[in-house]
């Protein structure tokens, strides 16, 4: 019945509602005429993707650009927290928190059961990746998280140990890669907006984020460059595999920092950092071009573009991985070739460099390759104190090595410590510690 | 079905031919006069028992027909009254001919006779009151400070009606807070009644509070020239018979009606000047730089430096803030015609009132077209059918404000005073904002960072509104048997505002351009019956009434909301016009099905009783139990009656003390029940702009973000009220006192965070937080002097109310996130009252504890004093809290009139705001940019405890106290390039006092009566008004203005000025004439 016809009814009843007695109830003032409550595996997945491009790639991969000297706080909140290092939980408002909301863990968790009860094993093994890649993520960026409690309806979870976390993300991941190896059933290849269900990109994606993972853990670990060179030599093998954000020019669906510079305006905000332009002129790197504009004022037209597929996991970073990994542990035959394989990618000439110098140039060739990827270049920092940053804070260092909890967490998990009793200048409260010197053995200025 | 089709001739015979019956009736007629016989014009003479009579016109006359059938020769009682006298009554005989009976009136300075409407169909006179009705009449309404606003109108007019109006400019939303904030979610606006029928009054801004433009709140629609008189009810006694629609209080609004007799026209026509309240907030010495070095520029594409911290001015300086206002002139024409002969009244009008605003440019107003027709005709001698129908039409053009690279004076105020604004167009026809002052090309501008030109900025033709309303209702009021009454009225109210706001191509905020269309539709439509009884007991000592009704209400309102990214072609501002867009729709349907009964009583005209409840189900209400009761009982004793006092003489003339108690509710959010899945990724959407969507390839869903809750229960509001009313000398004054006791419980926290590592869900909506509103209200009004030539009124009015969150549900705060800044958030934390600001200070004795050297400092050092370390600068303490309370300590206001006879007043009204926090983050960003006049200190030394900051900080200790921060200029700049401005951490800083005195109105009134305006066309009265407004504030504020509200009614949280546009000050003259 009409709400006006119900209106007549009643109006004519004078009073006796007999005729009206559902007036309450039903239709849409019952059910929300605005949002779906049941979704697909599919709209999972995507739900899941989008997330996942929003966390690596948002305003934490700013702040963590301004922190590895990639980019400057110029600007506004940018140069008077961010670059002086006055972080708060301000600052990361919301990064936390959507680790485990929607598209996050919990998703994560509902397409795995899913999954499951679907019997598609494939579509499991994906989940998984994007389950390891979530909570690694998450302790890269904040240290010690809840993992193992995550999402039991457990009040104040507990924050698991950052290398324990890292040893869960290794296992789920094992795990993806088993079941990756299944056969694919309908479904996944149409709903997958990151790789169209491609199973071999999944599996060498799964083996870059071991690596990567692995190589996080390894000034506390010594068996950590053996591990992350067994993954890389299975991980992403050339750029057709690369885990980009498949950004486009609809709106609401654009690269972060168009969104960031040109829809929200703040252009000039974050500006590329002067030392880091230096880096790359003196090397005659074509990546200079590629990064940022001729004045050097800005990012350039390619990575500035609405629809600019951002790489958040890459074939440059898990050949550099293998160079490293090689390199620590002794092969530096290997180590050299997979540098100059990485180098080759982008037009450069091969290096012949041996020992401590071809050290420098895997650390270098990371530190570059690492802009804008995710937190990559922040986390080769905190592992290796490379480059040897100058501290730009107001009371000059050190580097903050993690962000802080998100407020609402906090105050919602008896766990997670104030923020000034858990200082940010820690990559966690116990291990892994933060470098203590450079790749040359110098001490580390920003520590 | 017969006889009642031939019932139905008769009637319309009877209402075509009434001369017919005319032989038989009586004629009932006189004269009022006051007691120095002159002609009381607009006194109401009535019948009360039969519901017939009449209003006196221009000579002091009466006449009104009672019907044959209704003649026996009996005896009645004729009374007359008019506001401001003491009302008489005399008994008649009625016989069929013509009755005559005069009245003189003695002036009563109390208004204790005058009808306070209580709302669902009762009213009663003030001296019967039980519970606090303020009342304000059309003259109060139109001497305001902003009558545009009827909401604004009603500032400083009852004590704890508190009321901000968002800016001076045209279109602007005001709040109306009554007796603090019954609840932690929505604006708590009280609910609006226009003749016995809610309307909406919400305010929705298109792109947020906090940036956009100015959006009216919707009751500002209703042409405030249309309105007779506004009763507020303030407490849960009062307002209980609207049940869980009534937790914030209910305005219940009256509009003219006309009467039998004489066709009345008023014209009435005013202009009023509008300039802004400007201060000189900025420095005018040191140009654009850093370092003292020139940032500036002016080569093809370069970016200047954002800061005036270079050299001192050689060449011209500005002014940024003067350069940008004018005087704005609103028109307002209003006229109506009324009347009515005895059986059909009338009152038709018109108004228009165009408003152009005082931001120089041509986008900067509103104009508002009504027309109301209001009928009513009596069918039988018992059955009256009414009508009411008004149609509104708005439109506006706004300039963007707050919050926004796009923003006026955010562009404006961070120019540095070197650089010239005014000549804002380059060579190729391109805005010159300062830090980009030559560009070359619109795509150019895509390269660089920097705020727009405030004078690109009000020549931006982009934002609009249109909204068409009507409000209607029609209504029956049928005198059933002498003692019971029925009356019922269906209305609608209905309307459609359509919106746009577009940044036109190299808009700071969006240089490829973009275009908003905002459209919203809201329909409510409302069913009240309402049965009265009345019967007398012990010969009519005892009166009673008893009130039944029923409401039915159905609100229907959809939005859609489109934003279309990159223009094509520099114009049209279209959606046509852009290269993609994104739709967001949301609609939702509410029903509330609630029933009501009340019982009155007056025993002895000494002790009146009132009983009620209300039974109120909502469709929003849990499904586990959708109906909820809100009871209500109030007694009051006219004292001054049982000690024999009644014809209100003496020094005590008037005595009477009342308590009541009631109950009120608020409903839950709509579909707060359901917990559903989003289109919008959560992850990415913190921070600036970074919003991603899932509707990539197949479409992706992520968990929402809040948990839905099936058992959701209406706020409930408990309020105990005691007052004493006094009447003193003869009634020349009056005195009133009121303490009410308001706990909330079960309050509905919308966002109460959940943890989302447990859960998977950011927030929820739940019941269970407690919060209490205390306060007193005191007024006194008195007539000291009167006589035939002078006479003196004043008034003074005191409100105080005090706010506490007792339970949040186990969380120590809720933030409200869209209410303000990193640094300064709107929130409700426990122990203080809601709409408290939260945010970081320096580390400070007794309030830092994690920061051990600052604790082992403190020891045996005053709370709050500063600490300084080594270098001889505070340090941040990084946990948060409190920093301020916009909520006043109390407000109060006076006022006065001098009357000279009867032709001339002079009347003047100040209103005093004492506490209430403001957070100036104004200031805090202009020292950043080195632009503020506080940066002018830069060459001197700067010690905190000494000369920086010693308003807030004056005690300091610590390692570097006493030691000098700042020796040179950079070393200022550097301070507040970090922590010390405005976009560093620290808010605390920035939080003022914001306790004012304002002199909002003072007017002269000249009254024409007698032959002149006879002679120029036969008016019966001209009248002619001079008036200023705002005319001076008095404060310690070093803001533009301590009214800053810069979310206006759209926020919880009041006291957060950041850019906000300034309030006005105005010069009126108006004309009116009369016939």
């Amino acid at each position: 019945m009409k709400t006006s016809t119900k209106i007549l009814c009643a109006a004519v009843a004078l009073g006796a509602l007999a005729g009206c007695n559902d007036y309450l109830t039903g239709g849409d003032l019952t059910n929300d005429p605005n949002r779906p409550v049941v979704a697909s595996l599919g709209n999972l997945l995507v739900g899941i993707e989008t997330n996942i491009w929003g966390l690596v790639g948002g305003d934490p991969a700013r702040t963590t650009g301004i922190l590895a000297q990639q980019f400057t706080g110029a600007g506004s909140q940018y140069q008077a927290n961010i670059e002086t290092y006055q972080l708060t939980e301000d600052n990361t408002n919301g990064a936390y928190a959507s680790v485990y909301g929607g598209g996050g863990l919990v998703d994560v968790k509902k397409l795995e059961e899913g999954a499951v009860a679907a019997k598609d094993t494939v579509f499991l093994g994906v989940a998984q990746v994007y389950e390891g890649m979530l909570m690694g993520t998450a302790a890269d960026l904040f240290g010690d998280v809840v993992y193992s409690e995550a999402l039991q309806g457990t009040p104040n979870p507990k924050l698991d140990d950052q290398l324990a976390v890292y040893d869960s993300v290794q296992k789920v991941l094992s795990a993806a890669i088993d079941n990756l190896g299944k056969t694919q059933l309908p479904g996944l290849a149409d709903a997958d907006i990151e790789y169209g269900g491609d199973q071999e990109c999944y599996t060498e994606l799964a083996h870059t984020l071991k690596a990567r993972f692995y190589m996080h853990t390894a000034e506390v670990r010594p068996d950590a460059y053996a591990n992350a060179l067994a993954e890389a030599k299975q991980g992403i093998s050339s750029d057709a595999c690369d885990f980009e954000g498949r950004f486009n020019s609809s709106s609401g669906q654009q690269n972060f920092y168009y969104q960031f510079e040109v829809t929200a305006g703040r252009s000039g905000y974050v500006i590329p950092n002067q030392g880091f332009i230096n880096l790359l002129e003196s090397r005659n790197d074509p990546r200079r071009a590629e990064y940022f504009n001729a004045k050097g004022n800005d990012l350039s037209a390619i990575r500035k573009a609405p629809d600019f597929q951002q790489p958040y996991v890459t074939y440059d970073e898990n050949t550099l991985i293998w160079a490293e990994a090689a390199y620590r542990t002794g092969d530096q035959v290997t180590a050299l070739a997979k540098l100059n394989e990485e180098r080759a990618n982008h037009g450069l000439a091969p290096e012949a460099v041996t020992g401590q110098a071809l050290l420098l140039e895997i650390l270098t060739e990371e530190y570059i390759s690492d802009f804008q990827l995710g937190y990559e270049a922040f986390s080769l920092y905190n592992r290796t104190c490379f480059p040897n940053l100058v501290p730009t804070g107001s009371k000059g260092g050190p580097i903050p090595a993690r962000l802080y909890y998100d407020a609402s967490e906090r105050q919602t998990d008896t766990s997670i410590p104030e923020p000034g009793v858990a200082p940010n200048t820690l990559r966690n409260r116990d291990n892994p510690p933060n470098a203590v010197s450079d790749g040359t053995g110098q001490a580390c200025v920003g520590q | 079905m017969g006889g009642f089709i031939r019932r139905g001739a008769f009637v319309l015979i009877a209402a075509v031919m009434p001369v017919v019956a005319s032989a038989q009736e009586a004629r009932v007629t006189g004269r009022v006069t006051s007691e120095a016989a002159v002609p009381i014009v607009g006194a109401s003479v009535r019948i009360g028992a039969m519901g017939l009579g009449a209003i006196t016109g221009n000579d002091g006359r009466y006449s009104f027909f009672v019907p044959a059938a209704r003649v026996s020769g009996q005896s009645v009682v004729i009374t007359a009254r008019l506001l401001g006298y003491t009302e008489q009554s005399a008994t008649i005989t009625l016989r069929a001919g013509t009755i005559t009976q005069d009245f003189t009136l003695t002036t009563a300075p109390t208004r204790l006779s005058q009808v306070v409407v209580t709302g669902e169909g009762t009213s009663t006179t003030r001296e019967h009151l039980t519970t606090t009705v303020n009342s304000v009449d059309t003259a109060q309404l139109q001497r305001a400070a902003q009558p545009q606003n009827v909401v604004s109108a009603l500032a400083a007019k009852a004590p704890n009606v508190v009321i901000r109006t968002q800016s001076g400019e045209p279109g602007a939303s005001a709040s109306i807070k009554i007796r603090g904030n019954a609840s932690l979610t929505g604006t708590n606006q009280p609910l609006f009644v226009v003749d016995g029928q809610p309307v909406d009054n919400s305010t929705i801004s298109t792109n947020g509070g906090d940036q956009s433009t100015v959006t009216q709140n919707r009751v500002a629609d209703i042409n405030p020239n249309d309105i007779e008189s506004i009763d507020i009810l303030k407490g849960a006694a009062a307002s209980a018979i609207y049940g869980a629609r009534a937790a914030n209080g209910v305005v219940l609004i009256t509009t003219k009606r006309g009467h039998p007799g004489q066709t009345r026209f008023t014209f009435t026509s005013t202009e009023t000047f509008d300039r802004v309240n400007t201060k000189d907030i900025l420095q005018h010495s040191y140009g654009q730089g850093r370092n003292g070095v020139d940032g500036s520029c002016n080569t093809p594409d370069c970016v200047a430096l954002r800061w005036s911290w270079g050299p001192l001015i050689s060449g011209p300086s500005y002014n940024h803030l003067e350069e940008i206002f004018d005087t704005g002139l609103t028109a307002d024409n209003n006229l109506s015609v009324s009347g009515g002969n005895e059986r059909t009244t009338f009152y038709v009008s018109g108004g228009l009132t165009a408003q152009n605003g005082m931001i120089k440019g041509p986008n900067n107003k509103y104009n508002r077209a009504t027309a109301r027709l209001k009928g009513t005709h009596e069918l039988t001698s018992r059955l009256t059918i009414g009508g009411n129908f008004n149609y509104i039409d708005t439109r506006g053009n706004y300039v963007q404000k707050g919050s926004n690279v796009s923003g006026l004076l955010l562009g404006a105020l961070r120019t540095p005073p070197s650089y010239n604004n005014q000549d804002y167009l380059n060579d190729v026809g391109l805005q010159k904002p300062y830090r980009f002052p030559d560009a070359t090309s619109p795509t150019s501008f895509t390269q660089v960072g920097y705020y727009d030109n405030p004078f690109f900025v009000l020549n931006s033709p982009g934002n609009r509104s249109e909204l068409g309303r009507s409000i209607a209702n029609v209504n029956v009021d049928w005198q059933a048997l002498d003692w019971l009454r029925v009356q019922y009225t269906l209305g609608g109210d209905y309307y459609n505002d359509s919106r746009l706001e577009a940044l036109p191509l190299t808009s700071a905020g969006d240089p490829y351009g973009n275009v908003t269309r905002f459209d919203i539709n809201n329909l409510e439509i409302d069913h009240n019956l309402i049965a009265s009884a009345k019967h007398g007991f012990r010969n009519d000592n005892i009166n009673t009434t008893l009130t039944l009704g029923q409401n039915l209400n159905s609100r229907r309102y959809r939005q859609l909301f489109t934003f279309g990214e990159q223009l094509i072609a520099p114009t049209p501002l279209s959606l046509n016009n852009t290269t993609s867009y994104q739709d967001n729709e949301f609609k939702s349907l509410r029903h509330i099905e609630g029933y009501f009964g009340q019982l009155e009583a007056d025993f002895y005209n000494q002790v009146d009783v009132n009983v009620g409840v209300r039974e109120d189900g909502f469709s929003t209400f849990g499904s586990s139990k959708q109906f909820h009761t809100f009871p209500k009982a109030s007694i009051a004793w006219i004292f001054t009656n049982t000690l024999g006092n009644t014809d209100q003489t003496g020094i005590l003339s008037f005595g009477k003390v009342r308590a009541a108690y009631g109950e009120t509710g608020k409903e839950p959010p709509v579909y707060g029940a359901i917990t559903a899945l989003s289109s919008q990724s959560l992850a990415g959407n913190y921070g600036y702009g970074d919003a991603i969507n899932t509707r990539f390839g197949p479409g992706g869903l992520v968990t929402g973000a809040t948990l839905g809750n099936n058992a959701l229960r209406p706020e409930r509001s408990r309020e105990a009220e005691y007052g004493l009313d006094l009447g003193l000398f003869d009634q020349r004054a009056d005195f009133s006192f009121t303490y009410y006791d308001k706990r909330t419980s079960d309050v509905i926290l919308a966002a109460l965070p959940v943890n989302a590592s447990q859960t998977g869900a950011f927030q929820t909506v739940q019941n269970g937080a407690k919060l209490t509103n205390q306060g007193v209200e005191i007024s006194f009004n008195a007539r000291p002097y009167t006589s035939d030539l002078v006479s003196w009124d004043l008034g003074f009015q005191y409100g105080r109310n005090r706010g506490n969150v007792t339970d949040l549900l186990g969380a120590q705060f809720i933030p409200y996130n869209n209410e303000g800044f990193t640094g300064a958030i709107g929130s409700s934390t426990l122990g203080y009252a809601p709409g408290v600001i939260r945010g970081k200070d320096f580390a400070r004795c007794g309030y830092t504890t994690t920061i051990q050297e600052v604790v082992d400092a403190c020891v045996g050092k005053p709370t709050g004093a500063l600490y300084i370390d080594a270098s001889g600068t505070p340090i941040l303490d990084p946990v948060d809290r409190v920093i301020g309370d916009p909520n006043p300590k109390y407000t109060m206001s006076f006022s006065t009139g001098l009357h000279f006879g009867q032709h001339i007043s002079l009347s003047g009204l100040l209103d005093v705001r004492k506490g209430g926090d403001v957070w100036n983050g104004t200031r805090g960003i202009l020292d950043y940019f080195g632009t503020s006049v506080e940066t002018l200190d830069r060459t001197q030394q700067g010690i905190f405890g000494k000369n920086v900051l010693v308003d807030k900080y004056p005690v300091v200790v610590g390692p570097g106290a006493g030691q000098v921060a700042f020796a040179t200029p950079n070393d200022w700049q550097n301070w507040y390039l970090g922590n010390g401005g405005g976009f560093g951490p620290v808010g605390a800083q920035f939080i003022e006092d914001g306790s004012f005195a304002k002199l909002r109105e003072l007017s002269l009134t000249y009254n024409l009566t007698g032959r002149i305006p006879a002679a120029m066309g036969g008016f019966s009265s001209i009248d002619l008004r001079l008036a200023g407004r705002n005319l001076k504030t008095w404060t310690k504020y070093k803001g533009l203005d301590p009214e800053a509200n810069l979310g206006g009614a759209e926020f919880l949280t009041q006291g957060l000025d950041y850019f906000n546009n300034p309030q006005v000050r105005s010069f009126v003259i108006s004309l009116g004439f009369n016939r």
